[in-house]
């Protein structure tokens, strides 16, 4: 099946170019909370994909049939329903995984991307586009947050996915992991440099 | 526009069918749930009892079975301190039992090498759950550990972190005349040329309101079981 060229750009723009944490700066809470490490950053962008991509298919099937006074509340249902089952599977898989992001997947049902692409492109597109959207914009999330983990967990642990990279020899010699990476202002050093390196490649102007 | 009528249909079919879906969710992965709450309580009680928490933590469920069949001895003692034969931690009802208390034993080669008791009482937000270990010698902290707590993360969450458990390992809660007094987190950090040092530690800044439930609690589970371990202090000292 040949995608349309909306289709396409509904997947590919949210990665880059219009990125929903480092363009549009939405979904920083659980950016600076859940990034000390790539493990649990890895699970997060999971269930925000997961989350995102499903509450976009649902609400774009519904669209038709949703009574607009009431739309967010239904937009709500639909998401809070499709978070409390992530924390369930969460919970019954990776148990230990799940206890280090105690609220924060419960906080996703306020994740503004998610609510923000229910109204903003759910409403109005069909639903395979609306997968699409919801898996760009899931992904577009998880690169930011795999992105600043990376760096965290490299400075402020010396490990990689929990694996020991920074030589012992180094700490011998003095190096120290820097332990404002753990805290959140390290995750938001990281976030700026990130949004600034992407903003002089991308050549994005200010309106 | 839609009316009402149609509203209200649509809001109370959709809160249904998203009901029944959860519900459904719920009880066929809840069997699964509860398995992983017993055995993060197991961890717990094996890294309160001095096995390495990078260890355990990466243990699969069969291997911290494995371990605590082999080297973790339940019982339960009653009010006056003495043993309850026929019983193990897991017979008891907390609705029934008020006045039976579970402790796990660590034992290597015969010798007992600490206790473990269940402690939970109020922090700030909600009860915390964990597990106090107690040297073999009854009076002195071998270690401290909280597997459910709903405290602020980065205040008083910093409970269940590893700097602020490794600060109990060595305290005594009990004074020269052989009085029970519990272990206290003071503000900022304990002076170590004190009388007092011994039963003090460090408190968590930002988190006041955990650290005063947590000495409160703390003291009230070690009076429970203090006819237990007073006796083990009286045989121990001749």
């Amino acid at each position: 099946m040949a995608l349309s060229k909306k289709s396409k750009t509904a997947f590919t723009d949210p990665l880059m170019s219009n990125n929903p944490i480092s363009l549009q700066v939405l979904g920083i809470c659980s950016a600076l909370a859940v990034t000390t490490k790539l493990d649990t950053a890895v699970v997060m962008s999971f269930a925000v994909i997961a989350v995102l991509s499903v509450s976009n298919t649902v609400i774009s099937i519904l669209r038709k049939m949703i009574p607009a006074k009431v739309r967010i509340i239904v937009q709500l249902s639909v998401i809070a329903s499709m978070v409390i089952l992530t924390d369930m599977v969460l919970k019954a898989f990776f148990y230990d995984i799940s206890k280090q992001l105690s609220v924060f997947v419960a906080l996703i049902i306020t994740n503004c991307i998610i609510m923000g692409r229910a109204e903003a492109f759910a409403m109005q597109n069909g639903p395979g586009r609306s997968l699409l959207d919801g898996l760009g914009n899931g992904l577009g999330y998880g690169l930011i947050l795999i992105g600043v983990a990376f760096f965290r967990e490299l400075l402020g642990f010396g490990t990689i996915y929990n694996r020991q990279v920074i030589p012992e020899s180094f700490y011998q010699a003095g190096y120290e992991n820097m332990g404002l990476m753990v805290l959140s202002p390290g995750a938001f050093i990281i976030l700026g440099l990130i949004v600034w390196a992407q903003r002089i490649i991308g050549k994005v102007e200010e309106e | 526009m839609h009316s009402n009528r149609y509203t209200l249909i649509f809001a109370m079919a959709i809160t249904i069918v998203l009901a029944f879906f959860l519900s459904l969710a719920d009880s066929s992965l809840k069997e699964k749930y509860e398995k992983n709450v017993e055995v993060d309580i197991r961890k717990n009680i094996l890294i309160s009892l001095g096995f390495s928490p990078t260890d355990v933590l990466l243990m699969n469920n069969e291997n911290v079975e494995s371990i605590f069949q082999n080297s973790i001895v339940g019982f339960v003692v009653d009010n006056s301190g003495s043993i309850v034969d026929n019983k193990l931690p897991q017979d008891i009802d907390p609705n029934v039992d008020l006045n039976l208390y579970p402790i796990y034993k660590r034992v290597s080669n015969n010798i007992t090498e600490g206790y473990s008791i269940p402690i939970s009482g109020k922090g700030l937000w909600g009860t915390m759950f964990g597990y106090f270990s107690i040297e073999p010698d009854g009076a002195t902290a071998k270690g401290i550990t909280f597997y459910q707590h709903i405290e602020t993360p980065g205040l008083g969450g910093e409970v269940d972190k590893p700097w602020f458990q490794n600060n109990f390992v060595g305290k005594r809660f009990v004074d020269e005349n052989g009085t029970l007094i519990g272990i206290q987190t003071v503000k900022g950090q304990v002076d170590d040329t004190s009388k007092e040092a011994y039963h003090l530690v460090d408190g968590i800044s930002g988190a006041t309101m955990t650290s005063r439930g947590l000495n409160q609690f703390l003291l009230k589970d070690l009076k429970l079981y203090d006819p237990y371990f007073s006796k083990i202090r009286t045989k121990r000292n001749g």
